[in-house]
C-alpha cells in the first residue's frame, strides 16, 4: 500500500471574481521512502496539491476528492485530527526561509515545542534531540546557537532549521515546497544535499515541488509534471527526462538554459500561464502547444498510463518531438 | 538597554524644561490675573498680595524661581486660589483618585478591546467578527462627554442603580460608570487596531509554518501570533494611557469624582498659575515616562529591535 495516495483532487478558491480552479482531478501516489518530484509553472496547482493534503489551504480554499494517507482520508479530518498527523507523520517545508520561521520566537522553542506536543517529552529533553537535529542538518556549533532568533542566522541556514525541524518527530513523508527557489546556486546545492542525507539516514519519503529541473535529475526516483492544475505527464525521472511523452514537457527540458551549446537565444515556450478560472475546454495546454491536433482544443486528453509512465495527450508517443 | 533608558530619561530633562517655560510664557501672556475678580481690589491690597506670592517680580526672575524651587525641592509652590493648600497638596488630593479610574479604565480598555480584536480576527468574517467590529465602531463614535450622561440617564435617573457622582474612596459603584465612559472609546480603539493586525500575522509564512507543526490553534494565536500582533497596540497604549488621565476632565465634571482633571479646569478659569504648571509637568512627565515605557516593552516583545 502507499503512503499517501491522491485520487481526483480538486482545490477551488472562491474569489471576488469567482471561482479559481487551481487543482483540476489530480491522482498520484507515492510509497514508502520514495522520491516524487512535482514539476510545473507558476500557477500550475503544483503547491496547492500539496498545501490541500497538508490542510493548510487559504480560508477561501476549498478541496475535493480523497487524500488517504496511511488508510486515513486527510481531506475528511477535522483541524483536531490533522494536527495529530501534521509534522508527526507528514512535515511540510516552505518555499520562503526567511519568513517561514517565527522572528519573535528563539529556535530552540519553535523547534522544541513540536516534541514536547507530539511525544509530550520534557523541555529540556526536547532541546537536546533540537541540536542532534541541527547538528544533523549540518549547522555549525548548534548548541551554542540553537538559543539564537531566526534573523540571527542566513537564509540558508535558516531552510536548515526549516528542515532540522521537520524532521524532529521522523515523519514518514516529507513535503519540501520550493525549498531552494529563494536561496543562492552554492546554497541550494548544500540543502539539496542536506535533503538527500535525510532521506537515506531516516528513509523519509519525499515530495518535491519544484519547478527546477536541474535539481529533479539528480534527485528523484519520479517526476510528475503538471500544468493548469492537472497532470500532464509521470514516469520514472531517468525516463521523462532521457524521451519526454509530452509537448509540454519537452517544451519545458528545451528551455532549461545550457552551458555546453553555443545557442544563440534561450528556447522557451510562447504563450501565456493559463487563466485558471476559465480554462479552456480540451487540454489546459492546447493554446500554447506547437503540435495541436484537431480535437486538443475542445477534447481534454485522458491521463493513461502505459507501464510505468502515464501521460495526458493527443498525440501518440512517437508524434512528441 | 540600560544606556538607552538612562539617555531618554537625560533628554526628558530639556523636553520637561522646554514644557515649562511655554507653558509659563503662554499663562504670563494672557490678560487677567488670579487676583482680579468683578470686585476690583484696591490697589495697595493687590500689591501686597502680588508681592506675597512673588507677581511684582520681573518675568525671567519668576520663571527661574519656579524652576527652582521644582527642582530642587520638588515644591510646586503654593496654589493661588485655595487658601493654606500647595500645590502639591492639590496634587496628592487629585491624582490618586484620577489614577484609580484610569487604571481601571486601561485594565478595561486593554482587556476587553484585546480579547474583542482577537475574537474578531480568529472568527472573520463571522457574525462574531460583526458584532466585535459593529460594537468598536459604535463606542469609537461615543466619545466620554457623550456616554457620561448618557450613563448618568440610565443607571442614575432611570434604573436608580448607581449614584450619580461622588467618589467615596474609590467604591465599587461609585467607580463603575467613570470608568465605561473613559474607557469606551479607547477599548474601540484598541479592538480595531487588534483586529487589523492580528488578521495581518495570520496570514503571514510562520503562522502557516506553526499551523504545520501540528500546534492547535489556541497555542498558535496565544504563542506565536500574539506578540507581533500586540506590537501596534503597544504603541497606542502609552498616549492612550496619558489620554485617560487628561481627558479624566470629563469625567471630574460629570461624575464629581474630585480628580485632578476638575482642578486644572478650574485652575485656568481661576487663573491659578501654579496649579496649571503642576498639572501640566505632572502630565508632560506621566508622557514620556509612558512612551519610554512602550520602547522598553518593544524591545522586550521583538528581538530585533536593540537600542
Amino acid at each position: 500500500m502507499s503512503l499517501l495516495d491522491i485520487e481526483d483532487l480538486r482545490v477551488t478558491f472562491a474569489t471576488a471574481d469567482g471561482d479559481v480552479n487551481a487543482v483540476n482531478g489530480v491522482s498520484f501516489s507515492i510509497d514508502k521512502g520514495e522520491t516524487l518530484a512535482i514539476v510545473g509553472e507558476s500557477g500550475s496547482g503544483k503547491s496547492q496539491t500539496a498545501f490541500a493534503a497538508m490542510g493548510l489551504l487559504a480560508k477561501n480554499g476549498r478541496a475535493a476528492g480523497v487524500a488517504r494517507f496511511d488508510g486515513q482520508d486527510l481531506l475528511s479530518l477535522s483541524q483536531g485530527q490533522l494536527n495529530k498527523i501534521r509534522s508527526k507523520d507528514m512535515a511540510m517545508i516552505f518555499q520562503d526561509p526567511m519568513t517561514s520561521l517565527n522572528p519573535y520566537l528563539r529556535v530552540s522553542e519553535q523547534m522544541a515545542e513540536v516534541l514536547m506536543l507530539h511525544q509530550g517529552i520534557s523541555k529540556s529533553a526536547a532541546v537536546t534531540e533540537a541540536v542532534r537535529m541541527l547538528d544533523a542538518v549540518r549547522i555549525p556549533d548548534a548548541r551554542a546557537r540553537v538559543t539564537m532568533y531566526p534573523h540571527e542566522f542566513s537564509g540558508g541556514m535558516r531552510q536548515r532549521i526549516m528542515i532540522a525541524m521537520s524532521l524532529l518527530c521522523q515523519p514518514r513523508l516529507l513535503i519540501a515546497d520550493e525549498p531552494t527557489t529563494a536561496l543562492d546556486v552554492t546554497v541550494q546545492a548544500q540543502i539539496m544535499q542536506v535533503l538527500s542525507d535525510i532521506r537515506n539516514d531516516f528513509g523519509t519519503a519525499i515530495i518535491l515541488i519544484t519547478h527546477d529541473l536541474g535539481i529533479v535529475a539528480g534527485f528523484c526516483d519520479r517526476t510528475l509534471v503538471m500544468y493548469g492544475g492537472q497532470i500532464m505527464e509521470e514516469g520514472p525521472t531517468h525516463d521523462i527526462f532521457a524521451s519526454p511523452e509530452h509537448p509540454y514537457t519537452s517544451g519545458l527540458l528545451k528551455a532549461v538554459p545550457r552551458l555546453d551549446r553555443e545557442d544563440a537565444t534561450l528556447a522557451t515556450i510562447a504563450g501565456e500561464p493559463p487563466d485558471m478560472s476559465s480554462l479552456p475546454p480540451g487540454c489546459p495546454f492546447s493554446p500554447r502547444c506547437g503540435q495541436l491536433l484537431d480535437n486538443c482544443e475542445a477534447e481534454r486528453p485522458a491521463l493513461q498510463a502505459a507501464g510505468d509512465r502515464r501521460r495526458a495527450c493527443h498525440l501518440s508517443v512517437q508524434e512528441v518531438a | 538597554m540600560l544606556s538607552f533608558v538612562f539617555r531618554r530619561l537625560a533628554v526628558a530633562i530639556p523636553t520637561l524644561l522646554i514644557l515649562v517655560i511655554l507653558s509659563f510664557v503662554l499663562m504670563y501672556s494672557a490678560p487677567g490675573g488670579p487676583f482680579n475678580s468683578e470686585r476690583p481690589l484696591p490697589p495697595e491690597v493687590l500689591a501686597n498680595i502680588e508681592a506675597k506670592y512673588g507677581l511684582d517680580q520681573p518675568f525671567w526672575k519668576q520663571i527661574v524661581n519656579y524652576v527652582i524651587g521644582v527642582v530642587t525641592q520638588f515644591d510646586f509652590g503654593p496654589s493661588f486660589q485655595y487658601k493654606d493648600r500647595s500645590v502639591n497638596d492639590v496634587i496628592a488630593q487629585g491624582f490618586p483618585v484620577t489614577l484609580t479610574y484610569g487604571f481601571w479604565s486601561f485594565v478595561v480598555a486593554v482587556s476587553v478591546g484585546v480579547s474583542l480584536g482577537v475574537a474578531a480576527a480568529i472568527k472573520q468574517n463571522t457574525w462574531l467578527d460583526y458584532l466585535a467590529v459593529g460594537v468598536s465602531i459604535g463606542a469609537q463614535v461615543l466619545p466620554n462627554f457623550v456616554m457620561a450622561p448618557i450613563l448618568l440617564l440610565v443607571f442614575t435617573l432611570w434604573l436608580g442603580w448607581l449614584p450619580g457622582g461622588g467618589w467615596e474612596g474609590g467604591q465599587w459603584n461609585y467607580l463603575i460608570m467613570p470608568v465605561i465612559a473613559l474607557s469606551t472609546s479607547y477599548m474601540a480603539s484598541i479592538a480595531r487596531i487588534t483586529r487589523s493586525s492580528m488578521l495581518e500575522v495570520l496570514n503571514t509564512n510562520f503562522i502557516r509554518t506553526a499551523r504545520a507543526k501540528g500546534l492547535p490553534m489556541r497555542r498558535v494565536i496565544w504563542r506565536h501570533a500574539m506578540k507581533p500582533a500586540i506590537l501596534p497596540v503597544l504603541s497606542y497604549l502609552g498616549p492612550a494611557f496619558v489620554g485617560m488621565i487628561t481627558g479624566s476632565v470629563i469625567i471630574d465634571v460629570f461624575f464629581s469624582t474630585g480628580g485632578i482633571g476638575q482642578f486644572f479646569v478650574n485652575s485656568a478659569f481661576n487663573r491659578d498659575y501654579s496649579v496649571i504648571m503642576g498639572i501640566t509637568i505632572l502630565v508632560g512627565a506621566l508622557t514620556i515616562l509612558f512612551n519610554l515605557l512602550v520602547d522598553i516593552l518593544y524591545a522586550w516583545i521583538d528581538p530585533k529591535i536593540r537600542y
